[in-house]
Protein backbone atom coordinates (compact mmCIF):
# COMPACT_ATOMS: atom_id res chain seq x y z
CA UNK A 1 0.00 0.00 0.00
CA UNK A 2 1.30 3.48 -0.86
CA UNK A 3 2.17 5.70 1.95
CA UNK A 4 -0.22 8.69 2.64
CA UNK A 5 0.24 11.99 0.81
CA UNK A 6 2.26 14.74 2.77
CA UNK A 7 -0.37 17.83 1.75
CA UNK A 8 2.33 19.57 0.94
CA UNK A 9 3.09 17.04 -1.82
CA UNK A 10 -0.17 16.60 -2.63
CA UNK A 11 -0.11 20.45 -3.34
CA UNK A 12 3.15 20.52 -5.48
CA UNK A 13 1.36 17.20 -7.39
CA UNK A 14 -2.02 18.69 -7.86
CA UNK A 15 -0.29 22.25 -9.67
CA UNK A 16 2.15 20.31 -11.75
CA UNK A 17 -0.94 18.45 -13.57
CA UNK A 18 -2.54 21.62 -13.96
CA UNK A 19 0.25 23.06 -15.44
CA UNK A 20 1.08 19.97 -17.66
CA UNK A 21 -2.82 19.72 -18.32
CA UNK A 22 -2.34 23.44 -20.05
CA UNK A 23 0.40 22.62 -21.74
CA UNK A 24 -1.07 19.83 -22.99
CA UNK A 25 -4.15 21.96 -24.10
CA UNK A 26 -1.43 24.34 -25.65
CA UNK A 27 1.03 21.72 -27.70
CA UNK A 28 -2.73 19.70 -28.73
CA UNK A 29 -3.88 22.55 -30.26
CA UNK A 30 -0.38 23.39 -31.96
CA UNK A 31 -0.05 19.82 -32.78
CA UNK A 32 -3.51 20.08 -34.75
CA UNK A 33 -3.09 23.26 -36.71
CA UNK A 34 0.04 21.95 -37.48
CA UNK A 35 2.20 25.24 -36.36
CA UNK A 36 5.44 25.24 -35.04
CA UNK A 37 6.74 22.74 -36.56
CA UNK A 38 10.24 21.59 -35.71
CA UNK A 39 12.92 22.28 -38.33
CA UNK A 40 13.98 19.69 -39.77
CA UNK A 41 18.27 19.62 -41.58
CA UNK A 42 18.54 22.40 -39.72
CA UNK A 43 22.41 22.20 -39.10
CA UNK A 44 24.24 24.95 -41.97
CA UNK A 45 25.95 23.48 -44.91
CA UNK A 46 26.72 24.94 -48.40
CA UNK A 47 26.18 22.94 -51.69
CA UNK A 48 29.80 22.28 -52.55
CA UNK A 49 28.60 20.12 -55.80
CA UNK A 50 25.72 18.72 -57.85
CA UNK A 51 24.44 17.04 -60.74
CA UNK A 52 21.23 15.74 -61.74
CA UNK A 53 19.13 15.36 -57.96
CA UNK A 54 22.44 14.61 -56.60
CA UNK A 55 23.70 17.23 -54.17
CA UNK A 56 26.72 16.89 -51.81
CA UNK A 57 26.63 18.84 -48.71
CA UNK A 58 29.39 20.43 -46.50
CA UNK A 59 28.38 21.31 -43.04
CA UNK A 60 29.38 24.77 -41.50
CA UNK A 61 28.99 24.45 -38.16
CA UNK A 62 31.35 23.49 -35.31
CA UNK A 63 34.18 24.48 -33.44
CA UNK A 64 37.12 23.52 -35.37
CA UNK A 65 37.79 20.69 -37.68
CA UNK A 66 40.41 18.11 -35.49
CA UNK A 67 40.16 15.46 -37.39
CA UNK A 68 41.11 14.46 -40.66
CA UNK A 69 40.30 12.44 -43.52
CA UNK A 70 36.74 14.24 -44.06
CA UNK A 71 33.60 11.98 -42.92
CA UNK A 72 31.22 11.60 -46.24
CA UNK A 73 27.79 10.23 -45.42
CA UNK A 74 26.08 8.33 -48.88
CA UNK A 75 22.41 8.19 -47.88
CA UNK A 76 20.10 5.72 -48.93
CA UNK A 77 18.10 5.96 -52.07
CA UNK A 78 14.78 4.85 -50.33
CA UNK A 79 13.99 7.78 -47.70
CA UNK A 80 15.30 11.53 -47.10
CA UNK A 81 18.47 12.44 -45.85
CA UNK A 82 17.40 14.71 -42.78
CA UNK A 83 17.07 11.27 -40.42
CA UNK A 84 20.65 11.83 -39.96
CA UNK A 85 20.33 15.55 -39.32
CA UNK A 86 16.75 15.20 -37.75
CA UNK A 87 17.19 18.71 -35.30
CA UNK A 88 19.23 20.79 -33.80
CA UNK A 89 20.35 18.89 -30.29
CA UNK A 90 19.01 15.34 -32.17
CA UNK A 91 21.24 14.74 -35.21
CA UNK A 92 24.24 12.18 -36.05
CA UNK A 93 25.92 14.92 -38.78
CA UNK A 94 25.85 17.70 -35.55
CA UNK A 95 27.48 15.29 -32.99
CA UNK A 96 30.11 14.56 -35.12
CA UNK A 97 30.67 18.02 -36.90
CA UNK A 98 30.73 19.06 -32.71
CA UNK A 99 33.13 16.12 -32.85
CA UNK A 100 35.65 18.03 -34.69
CA UNK A 101 34.78 15.85 -37.27
CA UNK A 102 34.69 17.58 -41.40
CA UNK A 103 31.28 16.26 -42.44
CA UNK A 104 29.97 16.10 -46.09
CA UNK A 105 26.73 14.40 -47.01
CA UNK A 106 25.71 12.82 -50.41
CA UNK A 107 21.66 13.54 -50.66
CA UNK A 108 20.43 11.82 -54.00
CA UNK A 109 17.24 14.56 -54.18
CA UNK A 110 13.97 13.43 -55.04
CA UNK A 111 14.09 10.89 -58.18
CA UNK A 112 11.42 11.37 -60.89
CA UNK A 113 10.58 10.31 -64.26
CA UNK A 114 14.35 11.54 -65.34
CA UNK A 115 16.02 9.47 -63.31
CA UNK A 116 13.60 5.95 -63.76
CA UNK A 117 17.43 4.80 -65.72
CA UNK A 118 19.60 5.47 -62.93
CA UNK A 119 20.60 1.96 -62.44
CA UNK A 120 23.18 1.37 -59.51
CA UNK A 121 26.01 2.19 -61.62
CA UNK A 122 24.77 5.45 -62.24
CA UNK A 123 25.64 5.95 -58.08
CA UNK A 124 28.59 3.91 -57.64
CA UNK A 125 30.37 4.67 -60.92
CA UNK A 126 28.56 7.94 -61.97
CA UNK A 127 27.98 10.12 -58.80
CA UNK A 128 29.89 8.83 -56.22
CA UNK A 129 33.69 9.55 -57.58
CA UNK A 130 32.67 13.04 -58.91
CA UNK A 131 31.46 13.83 -55.48
CA UNK A 132 33.82 12.41 -53.78
CA UNK A 133 36.21 14.32 -56.01
CA UNK A 134 34.55 17.51 -54.82
CA UNK A 135 35.39 16.67 -51.64
CA UNK A 136 38.94 16.48 -52.30
CA UNK A 137 38.76 19.71 -54.19
CA UNK A 138 37.25 21.38 -51.27
CA UNK A 139 39.59 19.73 -48.32
CA UNK A 140 42.61 18.51 -49.79
CA UNK A 141 42.47 15.72 -48.41
CA UNK A 142 43.34 12.48 -50.81
CA UNK A 143 41.59 9.97 -48.80
CA UNK A 144 38.18 9.98 -46.99
CA UNK A 145 35.65 8.29 -44.19
CA UNK A 146 32.99 7.03 -46.31
CA UNK A 147 29.98 6.15 -44.12
CA UNK A 148 27.07 4.46 -45.85
CA UNK A 149 23.37 4.60 -44.19
CA UNK A 150 21.34 1.63 -45.14
CA UNK A 151 21.64 1.14 -49.02
CA UNK A 152 23.99 4.38 -49.00
CA UNK A 153 26.54 1.91 -47.43
CA UNK A 154 25.62 -0.90 -49.98
CA UNK A 155 26.79 2.01 -52.84
CA UNK A 156 29.50 3.09 -50.99
CA UNK A 157 30.65 -0.62 -50.34
CA UNK A 158 30.30 -0.99 -54.00
CA UNK A 159 32.32 2.11 -54.61
CA UNK A 160 35.41 1.46 -52.33
CA UNK A 161 35.76 -2.14 -53.71
CA UNK A 162 35.18 -1.63 -57.06
CA UNK A 163 37.63 0.92 -58.19
CA UNK A 164 41.97 0.79 -57.81
CA UNK A 165 41.62 4.64 -57.18
CA UNK A 166 39.10 4.68 -54.34
CA UNK A 167 41.04 6.56 -51.69
CA UNK A 168 39.26 4.93 -48.88
CA UNK A 169 40.45 5.10 -45.45
CA UNK A 170 37.71 3.82 -43.98
CA UNK A 171 34.28 2.26 -44.51
CA UNK A 172 30.97 2.81 -42.61
CA UNK A 173 28.25 0.90 -43.29
CA UNK A 174 25.10 1.56 -41.04
CA UNK A 175 22.47 -0.67 -41.06
CA UNK A 176 23.59 -2.13 -44.51
CA UNK A 177 21.86 -4.98 -46.11
CA UNK A 178 24.02 -7.52 -47.52
CA UNK A 179 22.26 -11.22 -46.65
CA UNK A 180 18.62 -10.32 -48.56
CA UNK A 181 17.49 -13.59 -47.42
CA UNK A 182 17.52 -11.86 -43.91
CA UNK A 183 15.60 -9.07 -44.89
CA UNK A 184 12.04 -10.12 -43.84
CA UNK A 185 8.47 -10.51 -45.48
CA UNK A 186 8.07 -8.22 -48.37
CA UNK A 187 11.63 -8.74 -49.86
CA UNK A 188 10.49 -12.72 -49.79
CA UNK A 189 7.58 -12.08 -51.54
CA UNK A 190 9.57 -10.51 -54.40
CA UNK A 191 12.63 -13.33 -54.25
CA UNK A 192 9.46 -15.81 -54.31
CA UNK A 193 7.59 -14.02 -57.18
CA UNK A 194 4.66 -13.64 -55.75
CA UNK A 195 5.69 -9.82 -56.13
CA UNK A 196 7.79 -8.70 -59.40
CA UNK A 197 9.59 -5.74 -59.52
CA UNK A 198 7.06 -4.20 -62.47
CA UNK A 199 4.06 -4.79 -59.60
CA UNK A 200 5.62 -1.80 -57.99
CA UNK A 201 7.03 0.32 -60.91
CA UNK A 202 4.42 2.97 -61.86
CA UNK A 203 3.82 4.54 -64.97
CA UNK A 204 7.20 7.35 -64.29
CA UNK A 205 9.46 4.36 -64.48
CA UNK A 206 9.96 4.37 -60.75
CA UNK A 207 8.47 2.81 -57.20
CA UNK A 208 6.51 5.82 -56.22
CA UNK A 209 7.02 7.06 -52.65
CA UNK A 210 3.38 5.97 -51.52
CA UNK A 211 4.61 2.02 -52.54
CA UNK A 212 7.84 2.52 -50.33
CA UNK A 213 5.74 3.93 -47.27
CA UNK A 214 2.94 1.72 -47.68
CA UNK A 215 5.35 -1.36 -47.00
CA UNK A 216 7.12 0.37 -44.21
CA UNK A 217 3.44 0.87 -42.49
CA UNK A 218 2.43 -2.23 -43.23
CA UNK A 219 5.19 -4.01 -41.20
CA UNK A 220 3.47 -2.71 -38.16
CA UNK A 221 0.48 -0.84 -39.05
CA UNK A 222 -1.03 -0.40 -35.29
CA UNK A 223 1.68 0.61 -33.88
CA UNK A 224 0.53 4.27 -34.51
CA UNK A 225 -1.72 3.45 -32.27
CA UNK A 226 0.59 3.08 -29.21
CA UNK A 227 2.70 6.20 -30.92
CA UNK A 228 -0.28 8.34 -30.36
CA UNK A 229 -1.53 7.65 -26.95
CA UNK A 230 2.36 8.02 -25.53
CA UNK A 231 2.09 11.39 -27.36
CA UNK A 232 -0.98 12.49 -25.64
CA UNK A 233 0.26 11.29 -22.05
CA UNK A 234 3.98 13.44 -23.49
CA UNK A 235 1.56 16.48 -25.10
CA UNK A 236 3.12 18.90 -21.89
CA UNK A 237 6.88 17.96 -22.95
CA UNK A 238 7.62 20.00 -25.85
CA UNK A 239 10.86 18.20 -26.61
CA UNK A 240 9.12 15.34 -27.05
CA UNK A 241 6.30 16.87 -29.01
CA UNK A 242 9.21 18.24 -31.13
CA UNK A 243 10.65 14.97 -31.52
CA UNK A 244 7.51 13.01 -32.11
CA UNK A 245 6.56 15.44 -35.13
CA UNK A 246 9.76 15.27 -36.62
CA UNK A 247 9.89 11.64 -36.13
CA UNK A 248 6.35 11.32 -37.99
CA UNK A 249 7.13 13.77 -40.81
CA UNK A 250 10.05 11.38 -41.90
CA UNK A 251 8.80 8.40 -41.26
CA UNK A 252 5.96 9.17 -43.95
CA UNK A 253 8.79 11.55 -46.19
CA UNK A 254 9.66 8.94 -48.59
CA UNK A 255 11.15 9.12 -52.43
CA UNK A 256 10.74 7.27 -55.52
CA UNK A 257 12.67 4.51 -56.27
CA UNK A 258 14.30 4.88 -59.04
CA UNK A 259 12.96 1.68 -61.50
CA UNK A 260 16.58 0.72 -62.59
CA UNK A 261 18.22 0.19 -59.65
CA UNK A 262 15.17 -0.97 -58.18
CA UNK A 263 15.30 -3.93 -60.73
CA UNK A 264 18.73 -4.69 -60.24
CA UNK A 265 17.88 -4.86 -56.52
CA UNK A 266 14.92 -7.22 -56.92
CA UNK A 267 16.80 -9.33 -59.32
CA UNK A 268 20.67 -9.28 -58.07
CA UNK A 269 20.43 -8.56 -54.46
CA UNK A 270 17.06 -9.91 -53.68
CA UNK A 271 16.22 -13.28 -56.09
CA UNK A 272 19.92 -14.60 -56.18
CA UNK A 273 21.57 -12.91 -53.15
CA UNK A 274 24.83 -12.20 -55.02
CA UNK A 275 26.07 -10.39 -52.17
CA UNK A 276 26.29 -12.97 -49.86
CA UNK A 277 28.88 -14.66 -52.53
CA UNK A 278 30.89 -11.42 -52.26
CA UNK A 279 30.81 -10.46 -56.14
CA UNK A 280 28.17 -8.50 -57.58
CA UNK A 281 27.76 -6.98 -61.13
CA UNK A 282 27.95 -3.56 -61.64
CA UNK A 283 27.71 -2.23 -64.82
CA UNK A 284 29.85 -3.91 -67.30
CA UNK A 285 32.14 -5.46 -64.14
CA UNK A 286 31.87 -7.99 -60.94
CA UNK A 287 32.68 -6.01 -58.38
CA UNK A 288 34.39 -7.79 -55.56
CA UNK A 289 33.43 -6.82 -51.98
CA UNK A 290 36.52 -7.77 -50.28
CA UNK A 291 38.76 -5.91 -52.16
CA UNK A 292 37.76 -2.58 -49.89
CA UNK A 293 41.28 -2.02 -48.67
CA UNK A 294 40.37 0.53 -45.53
CA UNK A 295 38.90 -0.23 -42.36
CA UNK A 296 35.79 -1.50 -42.34
CA UNK A 297 33.14 -0.53 -39.26
CA UNK A 298 29.63 -2.57 -39.34
CA UNK A 299 26.71 -1.07 -37.46
CA UNK A 300 24.18 -2.78 -36.82
CA UNK A 301 21.33 -2.36 -34.48
CA UNK A 302 19.75 -5.07 -32.86
CA UNK A 303 16.05 -4.32 -32.90
CA UNK A 304 16.38 -3.18 -36.55
CA UNK A 305 12.76 -4.13 -38.02
CA UNK A 306 13.45 -3.18 -41.56
CA UNK A 307 17.23 -4.07 -41.85
CA UNK A 308 17.89 -6.87 -39.27
CA UNK A 309 20.81 -7.66 -37.84
CA UNK A 310 21.06 -10.99 -39.35
CA UNK A 311 21.35 -9.74 -43.01
CA UNK A 312 24.00 -6.99 -41.86
CA UNK A 313 25.82 -9.32 -39.77
CA UNK A 314 27.45 -11.00 -43.19
CA UNK A 315 29.65 -8.55 -43.97
CA UNK A 316 32.11 -8.58 -41.29
CA UNK A 317 32.83 -12.24 -43.30
CA UNK A 318 32.36 -10.26 -47.04
CA UNK A 319 33.53 -6.81 -46.70
CA UNK A 320 37.50 -5.77 -46.92
CA UNK A 321 40.02 -7.55 -45.69
CA UNK A 322 39.28 -10.07 -42.67
CA UNK A 323 42.06 -8.48 -40.37
CA UNK A 324 40.32 -4.70 -40.60
CA UNK A 325 36.44 -5.32 -40.31
CA UNK A 326 34.91 -3.78 -37.25
CA UNK A 327 31.66 -4.88 -35.96
CA UNK A 328 30.04 -1.95 -33.45
CA UNK A 329 26.44 -3.99 -32.15
CA UNK A 330 24.20 -1.14 -30.79
CA UNK A 331 20.47 -1.57 -28.88
CA UNK A 332 18.02 0.33 -31.04
CA UNK A 333 16.14 0.13 -34.20
CA UNK A 334 16.75 1.43 -37.99
CA UNK A 335 16.66 4.88 -36.91
CA UNK A 336 19.00 4.73 -34.09
CA UNK A 337 21.68 6.20 -36.32
CA UNK A 338 19.95 9.43 -36.54
CA UNK A 339 17.54 10.13 -33.57
CA UNK A 340 16.49 8.60 -30.11
CA UNK A 341 17.54 8.29 -26.65
CA UNK A 342 19.75 5.18 -27.85
CA UNK A 343 21.18 7.10 -30.56
CA UNK A 344 22.49 9.71 -27.94
CA UNK A 345 23.38 7.13 -25.72
CA UNK A 346 24.82 4.75 -27.62
CA UNK A 347 24.96 5.14 -31.48
CA UNK A 348 26.40 8.67 -32.18
CA UNK A 349 29.53 8.48 -29.04
CA UNK A 350 30.51 5.14 -30.36
CA UNK A 351 30.47 5.03 -33.63
CA UNK A 352 32.20 8.81 -33.68
CA UNK A 353 34.87 7.74 -31.46
CA UNK A 354 35.36 4.48 -33.75
CA UNK A 355 35.57 6.96 -36.80
CA UNK A 356 38.19 9.75 -34.67
CA UNK A 357 40.15 6.80 -33.67
CA UNK A 358 40.90 5.80 -37.40
CA UNK A 359 41.54 9.37 -38.40
CA UNK A 360 44.51 11.77 -37.83
CA UNK A 361 44.45 14.35 -35.27
CA UNK A 362 45.04 18.04 -36.74
CA UNK A 363 48.16 19.65 -34.93
CA UNK A 364 46.55 22.78 -35.65
CA UNK A 365 42.97 22.96 -35.04
CA UNK A 366 41.16 24.46 -38.72
CA UNK A 367 37.95 26.99 -38.43
CA UNK A 368 35.89 25.24 -41.26
CA UNK A 369 36.42 27.05 -43.89
CA UNK A 370 33.89 28.47 -46.93
CA UNK A 371 33.51 26.04 -49.72
CA UNK A 372 34.15 29.21 -51.86
CA UNK A 373 37.72 29.80 -50.25
CA UNK A 374 40.15 29.53 -52.99
CA UNK A 375 42.22 26.98 -50.89
CA UNK A 376 41.99 24.81 -48.02
CA UNK A 377 44.73 25.15 -44.83
CA UNK A 378 46.71 22.50 -44.86
CA UNK A 379 48.11 20.97 -41.42
CA UNK A 380 50.70 18.64 -40.00
CA UNK A 381 48.85 15.36 -38.69
CA UNK A 382 49.34 12.93 -36.01
CA UNK A 383 47.69 9.94 -35.81
CA UNK A 384 44.86 10.16 -33.85
CA UNK A 385 45.02 7.33 -31.49
CA UNK A 386 48.04 4.37 -31.77
CA UNK A 387 45.45 2.13 -29.64
CA UNK A 388 42.46 2.10 -31.95
CA UNK A 389 41.03 -0.91 -32.11
CA UNK A 390 42.20 -2.89 -34.72
CA UNK A 391 40.47 -6.32 -33.71
CA UNK A 392 38.61 -8.06 -36.26
CA UNK A 393 34.86 -8.57 -35.26
CA UNK A 394 35.13 -6.93 -32.01
CA UNK A 395 32.09 -5.95 -29.80
CA UNK A 396 33.05 -2.05 -29.91
CA UNK B 1 9.59 0.07 -19.55
CA UNK B 2 6.12 0.36 -17.93
CA UNK B 3 7.21 2.24 -14.66
CA UNK B 4 5.80 5.38 -14.38
CA UNK B 5 3.25 4.94 -17.14
CA UNK B 6 -0.65 6.21 -15.91
CA UNK B 7 -2.95 2.70 -16.09
CA UNK B 8 -4.53 4.04 -19.16
CA UNK B 9 -1.72 4.13 -21.44
CA UNK B 10 -0.63 0.71 -20.26
CA UNK B 11 -3.80 -0.85 -20.96
CA UNK B 12 -3.79 1.36 -24.38
CA UNK B 13 -0.54 -0.22 -25.12
CA UNK B 14 -1.42 -3.70 -24.17
CA UNK B 15 -4.45 -3.12 -26.40
CA UNK B 16 -1.92 -2.04 -29.16
CA UNK B 17 -0.35 -5.72 -28.86
CA UNK B 18 -3.35 -7.80 -28.96
CA UNK B 19 -4.32 -6.34 -31.77
CA UNK B 20 -1.02 -5.54 -33.91
CA UNK B 21 0.37 -8.99 -33.32
CA UNK B 22 -2.27 -10.72 -35.26
CA UNK B 23 -2.29 -7.94 -37.49
CA UNK B 24 1.45 -8.26 -38.23
CA UNK B 25 1.19 -11.70 -38.63
CA UNK B 26 -1.13 -11.66 -41.58
CA UNK B 27 0.57 -8.80 -43.29
CA UNK B 28 3.37 -10.65 -43.50
CA UNK B 29 1.51 -13.77 -44.94
CA UNK B 30 2.19 -14.93 -48.70
CA UNK B 31 -1.85 -14.36 -48.84
CA UNK B 32 -1.09 -10.66 -47.55
CA UNK B 33 1.23 -10.49 -50.68
CA UNK B 34 -0.65 -12.53 -53.13
CA UNK B 35 -3.59 -9.53 -52.42
CA UNK B 36 -0.86 -6.83 -52.65
CA UNK B 37 -0.15 -8.25 -55.92
CA UNK B 38 -3.41 -8.91 -57.59
CA UNK B 39 -4.25 -5.58 -56.15
CA UNK B 40 -0.97 -3.81 -57.79
CA UNK B 41 -1.58 -5.40 -61.09
CA UNK B 42 -5.59 -4.43 -60.98
CA UNK B 43 -4.96 -0.86 -59.98
CA UNK B 44 -2.42 -0.64 -62.56
CA UNK B 45 -4.74 -2.48 -65.59
CA UNK B 46 -7.81 0.16 -64.59
CA UNK B 47 -5.17 3.51 -64.56
CA UNK B 48 -4.16 2.13 -68.15
CA UNK B 49 -7.07 1.66 -69.61
CA UNK B 50 -8.38 5.20 -68.35
CA UNK B 51 -5.64 6.48 -69.28
CA UNK B 52 -5.79 4.86 -72.81
CA UNK B 53 -9.51 6.38 -72.89
CA UNK B 54 -8.60 9.77 -72.23
CA UNK B 55 -5.56 9.32 -74.93
CA UNK B 56 -8.23 8.70 -77.50
CA UNK B 57 -10.31 11.68 -76.60
CA UNK B 58 -7.96 14.18 -76.58
CA UNK B 59 -6.16 12.43 -79.72
CA UNK B 60 -9.71 13.39 -81.60
CA UNK B 61 -9.35 16.96 -80.34
CA UNK B 62 -5.86 17.14 -81.64
CA UNK B 63 -4.27 17.56 -78.23
CA UNK B 64 -1.27 15.79 -75.98
CA UNK B 65 -2.09 13.24 -73.91
CA UNK B 66 -0.32 13.01 -70.03
CA UNK B 67 0.86 9.65 -71.76
CA UNK B 68 2.39 12.18 -74.95
CA UNK B 69 3.94 14.28 -72.35
CA UNK B 70 5.75 11.42 -70.32
CA UNK B 71 7.18 10.22 -73.54
CA UNK B 72 8.45 13.62 -74.40
CA UNK B 73 9.77 13.89 -70.79
CA UNK B 74 11.68 10.27 -71.33
CA UNK B 75 13.15 11.57 -74.39
CA UNK B 76 14.31 14.36 -73.00
CA UNK B 77 15.42 12.76 -69.74
CA UNK B 78 17.84 10.45 -71.94
CA UNK B 79 19.12 13.51 -73.84
CA UNK B 80 19.56 15.06 -70.57
CA UNK B 81 21.78 12.11 -69.86
CA UNK B 82 23.56 11.65 -72.88
CA UNK B 83 24.87 15.27 -72.22
CA UNK B 84 25.90 14.59 -68.72
CA UNK B 85 27.72 11.69 -70.06
CA UNK B 86 29.32 13.69 -72.70
CA UNK B 87 30.77 16.74 -70.59
CA UNK B 88 31.88 13.92 -68.32
CA UNK B 89 33.95 12.34 -71.12
CA UNK B 90 34.90 15.86 -72.04
CA UNK B 91 36.05 16.95 -68.56
CA UNK B 92 38.11 13.70 -68.20
CA UNK B 93 39.83 14.37 -71.13
CA UNK B 94 40.68 17.37 -70.02
CA UNK B 95 41.97 16.71 -67.04
CA UNK B 96 44.03 13.96 -68.35
CA UNK B 97 45.50 16.75 -70.81
CA UNK B 98 46.54 19.08 -67.84
CA UNK B 99 47.81 16.11 -66.05
CA UNK B 100 50.13 15.20 -68.73
CA UNK B 101 50.57 19.05 -69.17
CA UNK B 102 51.73 19.23 -65.75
Amino acid sequence: MAPPLHPAHLIARVNRDVERSLLRARNGLRYVAGTHRPKLGATPKDVVWRRGRAQLWRYRRGPAVRYAPPVVIVHSLVSRSYILDLRPGSSMVEYLVNAGLDVFMLDWGVPDELDADNGLATYVDGYLPRALAAVRRETGCRDVTLAGYCLGGLMAALYAAGRDDAAVRNLVLMATPIDFDEMGSMVAALREGRLSAEDLIDTTGNVPAEALYSGFYMLAPTTEIAQKATLLENLWNDQFVEGFQAMAQWSRDHVPFPGAAFREVAELLVRENALMSGRIRVGDRVVDLGRVRGEVLVAMAERDNVVPSGATEPALAIVGDPARRHALRLPGGHVTFGTGRSAFKHTMPRMTEWITAHSDRLDTEQTPWRSDASSPPTARRSRASSTASRTPTARS
Amino acid sequence: MSVGRPLWLRAVLRLERAIGEPIEAATRSDAYFDVVAHATRAHARTIGAAEEISRRCLHLLNLPAGTDVRRVREQLARMERRMAALSDEIADLEHGRDAAAG
